[in-house]
């Protein structure tokens, strides 16, 4: 049975008619055609499809879209400013974190979850944030390199 | 040699789509009309299909066509004509597609798929080549030998060996009478899955024009569309097939595979795009798995460590269809030696026909397998003769003035093994090596590596430059984007080649056979040194016909003429030159007649004299080495039997870096990969021939935490075919990894294993046997 479901996604405010059991992946990429959030796996493992939901990085493909109601979500589409990269974005961007490019936008939205709710998360909070999510492409230190980039950048515009 | 673009580290141009969710993979495409298919697959690995009711599923909400391969009756592939799009009246493997439900959705068409009902009759199932070459055992092919094949290859009718190749340098194993010492084991690199973040998927639209259109998450488009047209018998320009950006493929996405499935789905509903893409579980079981090379070696080397004869079997699981796993098997076999000097070999390789997904290319295609057998050999001769590894490696290395397995010499220009060499050993096994503390041991191992690319007559690279107005660039090229880079390349060799800032360089993005320029397919490591070449042939062009213009222009000869990125002006007197923008369209004379060509070039190019085998199975077939060194330093756990790589050494000796960045991501990637295999990764199939762990959860790829920490170097010696001096990098990374992390085991714990992966469990058992 088909509910009517309200969230804001990237600033919008959206109401969706759909089954509240059918997964946020499918709302998002289908539904509201945001392809950006990706698909890698059958049962939650691979963190592609990660988003924030209401300040936390949750996995789309788990999460029933009915948790998100009356939520706030962001998806990678709403991470920049205009033409301007959020610090994340900019950092993975140009510390070689991105070969193919498709657990990209998952790692960034996890980073955003951490680092913008604790920017002075530790190295090993990090370390665990990106453990959540596989990559077959860089083997992983140029995203490390891009996370403490990020950081820094974060904390810096913090203290301002 | 002083570079202004090459050796620098640009960002790459698809950087920012890629980090704002923008970058248009496939299964973001939608296209008016879509439809979804969703597709059957056996219960049986090997069996005859009797009967296929798809009533009830026709009946199901959304299904626009039930398809089944009923009336399929055509072949196709690339190197043997074995593959069906669908099965007809018989399965060979687990994921073979039985039938099909085009719905409005994905969910409908799944639905829909799970009420088809089939009647099979079980037939043996052969999951080990070495089941399936047994004298009595059912032929998975009864066609065997009968199919279309190149004339190189050799199948062997009424076995299931799908092909043979043979190769013998000097007396073969005659050699081994010069021996004084023999040592003979096997090595198992078991199957293993490319396991991209992206699965594999296509659309294909059959059009009421009666052309077809087509998106594959590929590296071929150029195979797709000669293929497709074949089977559908319209001219090759009326197939037009796409390449969206790729999300990684390290191997599975190449050679033609699921596109033909879904193009005979689509063939049942013209005027309608048909989209599929493969869950994590059939991207292990539908589209292609790699390795499976069972290596049995025997080496003989004198006394004092010259090697002398190597003789080797390369036992090759090749899956259900064979297309794609015989040069597999053709590379592992005459690259065997690894970067070692042999006068005699004996090798044979041999494509078996199994029941297991097919086999096809894995990033590094067949060379991590059979130099697997090679590197932890060497170890183990070393021993045997009392000798030291690195010294008995030393005297043998393919260096200079040696002459490889192919009977190819090699030159200076191929690279410097011993160079590469050197600074591993030394970063790595001069300094002491950590003693066993409470819970752990700990243990160093070596490999050196070489690969060339498996090659074919055609395989080459087009370019198409185009100058603007303003002298900014435009290039077009058929190389697939999956992730390696080559975008960032073909800029910085482009500016360096036409002297241009690479930011003024804009580099194709999406793939598109109407447009790109005829490229054979991205693979084998060759897109740098392949396509750089054709970059520059194509670049040199246009600066011809900027001259030819300026010649027309300044009243003088085109030699007298040079340029600079900005004019093109006369040698003796710099002052009398014309910008590019005023030639970059033909010149326009002051009363309007416009002179010289418009400044667009187009080139290819291919490796020189690339050639088929001769009866001896040699040729000059690798042409394109690059040699490296690589070290792991491990850590085993006592309680548990865990491998720890801490630290991953690699030096390769590339020719020329033509992006820092970069190189660096694809050896650190390229090493990580085949951590996992060495350490995790392994289809696990039942006797029945079912795969147990199609999913990231029961298949393990190393995650951040497991990735070891690694040094990086390259040593510079210029090669002559690639741009600048560069050869291929990209797949080498994946060879040393598995031995030098079991030559570690064995520094550790004096506990020799054959077979990868090393688990825990493994490890821990024989840890209490050595006990
Ligand atoms: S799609 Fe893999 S974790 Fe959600
Ligand atoms: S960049 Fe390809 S999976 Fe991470």
């Amino acid at each position: 049975m088909v509910e009517k479901i309200s969230f804001s996604i990237n600033g919008q405010p959206r109401e969706v008619e759909v089954d509240p059991e059918m997964m946020l992946i499918d709302v998002i990429r289908e539904v509201l055609s945001l392809t950006g959030t990706k698909h890698g796996c059958d049962n939650a493992t691979c963190g592609t499809c990660t988003v924030i939901l209401n300040g936390k990085a949750v996995k789309s493909c788990n999460t029933p879209v009915k948790k998100a109601s009356n939520g706030t979500l962001l998806t990678i589409e709403g991470l920049a400013k205009g033409k301007e990269l959020h610090p994340i974005q900019k950092s993975i961007a140009e510390s070689g974190a991105i070969q193919c490019g498709f657990c990209t936008p998952g790692i960034v939205m996890e980073l955003y979850g951490l680092l913008e709710s604790k920017p002075e998360a530790s190295e090993t909070e990090i370390n665990n944030a990106l453990n959540k999510h596989l990559c077959r492409c860089t083997g992983y230190e140029p995203i490390q390199d891009g996370a403490l980039m990020a950081q820094k950048i974060i904390i810096n515009r913090k203290n301002y | 040699m002083e570079y202004k673009y090459i050796g620098k580290s640009y960002i790459r141009p698809d950087a920012i789509s890629k980090v704002t969710g923008k970058a248009i993979y496939l299964d973001d495409i939608r296209l008016p009309g879509m439809l979804h298919a969703a597709i059957l697959h056996p219960e049986y690995a090997h069996a005859k299909i009797i009967n296929i009711d798809t009533s009830q599923a026709e009946l199901m909400p959304g299904v626009v066509k039930v398809v089944t391969g009923k009336n399929c009756n055509f072949h196709y592939g690339d190197n043997i004509k074995d593959l069906i799009p669908i099965a007809v009246d018989r399965v060979r493997h687990i994921g073979e597609p039985v039938a099909a439900v085009v719905a409005d959705t994905v969910q409908n068409a799944q639905k829909a798929v799970e009420k088809i009902r089939v009647v099979y009759e079980p037939l043996p199932v052969y999951v080990d080549a070495r089941d399936a070459i047994k004298k009595d055992s059912t032929l998975i092919h009864e066609e065997n030998g009968d199919y279309w094949h190149l004339p190189t290859l050799n199948p062997q009718p009424g076995t299931n060996v799908a092909n043979l190749y043979q190769l013998k340098k000097g007396k073969g194993s005659g050699g081994f009478e010069d021996a004084d010492v023999v040592i003979e084991e096997e090595f198992l690199y078991p199957l293993g899955s490319c396991a991209a973040i992206e699965t594999h998927g296509s659309i294909v639209w059959f059009k009421e024009d009666n052309t077809i259109e087509a998106w594959s998450s590929s590296i071929c488009p150029f195979i797709i569309r000669d293929d497709l047209a074949h089977s559908y018998g319209i001219p090759v320009s009326q197939v037009r097939v796409h390449i969206p950006e790729i999300g990684g493929c390290f191997g599975y996405k190449s050679d033609i595979t699921v596109e033909q499935t879904i193009a005979y789905i689509a063939s049942f509903v013209p005027g309608y795009p048909v989209k599929w893409v493969a869950s994590r579980a059939e991207d292990f079981t539908s589209t292609l798995l790699g390795h499976g090379i069972r290596t049995k070696m025997k080496i003989g080397a004198k006394k004092n460590g010259k090697l002398v004869a190597i003789k080797a079997e390369i036992l090759h699981s090749g899956g259900a269809y064979a297309d794609t796993s015989v040069n597999v098997t053709i590379a592992a076999t005459h690259n065997c030696t690894g970067p070692y000097e042999f006068e005699h070999c004996d090798l044979t390789g041999l494509t078996v026909y199994t029941n297991t997904p097919p086999v096809g290319a894995f990033r590094g295609y067949g060379h991590q397998e059979s130099q697997f057998a090679t590197e932890r050999m060497m170890e183990l001769l070393a021993r045997k003769l009392g000798m030291d590894s690195f010294t008995l490696r030393e005297m043998n290395y393919l260096s200079e003035g040696k002459v490889n397995s192919l009977g190819e010499t090699m030159w200076k220009l191929n690279g410097d093994i011993k160079a590469c060499s050197d600074k591993v050993k030394d970063s790595v096994f001069s300094k002491d090596k950590l003693n066993e503390d409470e819970n752990y041991f700990y243990g160093r191992g070596f490999a050196a590596v070489m690969k060339s690319p498996k090659g074919a007559p055609f395989s080459t690279k087009g370019c198409y430059i185009k100058m603007n107005i303003d002298g900014s660039v435009n290039i077009n090229m058929g190389g697939a984007e999956v992730g390696q880079g080559l975008r960032t390349i073909v800029a910085q060799i482009a500016g360096e080649a036409l002297k241009i800032a690479p930011e003024k360089i804009r580099v194709y993005t999406e793939l598109d056979t109407q447009f790109s320029p005829y490229e054979w397919q991205t693979i084998g490591s060759m897109f740098t040194t392949q396509g750089g070449r054709a970059i520059i042939r194509a670049a040199d062009k246009l600066i011809l016909i900027l001259k030819q213009t300026a010649a027309q222009v300044l009243k003088t000869d085109v030699d007298f003429l040079d340029y600079d990125g900005e004019f093109v002006f006369l040698k003796n007197d710099p002052s009398v030159r014309v910008s590019i923008e005023e030639i970059a369209r033909g010149y326009i004379t002051s009363d309007g007649i416009t002179i010289g060509e418009v400044a667009q070039s187009v080139s290819d190019a291919r490796l020189p004299r690339y050639s088929n085998p001769d009866k001896n199975g040699q040729g000059s077939m690798g042409v394109e080495y690059t040699f490296g060194a690589q070290a792991a330093e491990i850590r085993i756990e006592k309680k548990t039997g865990k491998i720890f790589v801490d630290h991953f050494t690699s030096v390769f000796d590339v020719g020329q870096v033509i992006n820092p960045l970069q190189i660096r991501g694809s050896v650190l990637g390229g090493v990580t990969i085949s951590v996992g295999a060495t350490l995790y990764e392994k289809v696990e199939f039942d006797t029945e021939g079912k795969i147990l762990n199609p999913q990231f959860f029961q298949y393990h790829i190393p995650t951040n935490k497991e990735a070891p920490k690694q040094t990086i170097e390259f040593i510079e010696n210029p090669g002559s075919v690639g741009p600048f001096g560069a050869r291929g990098i990209g797949e080498h990374p994946v060879i040393g990894p598995a031995p030098a992390i079991l030559n570690a085991i064995y520094d550790a714990v004096g506990v020799d294993f054959f077979e990868i992966p090393v688990t825990p469990e493994k490890m821990k058992k024989a840890l209490l046997e050595k006990q």
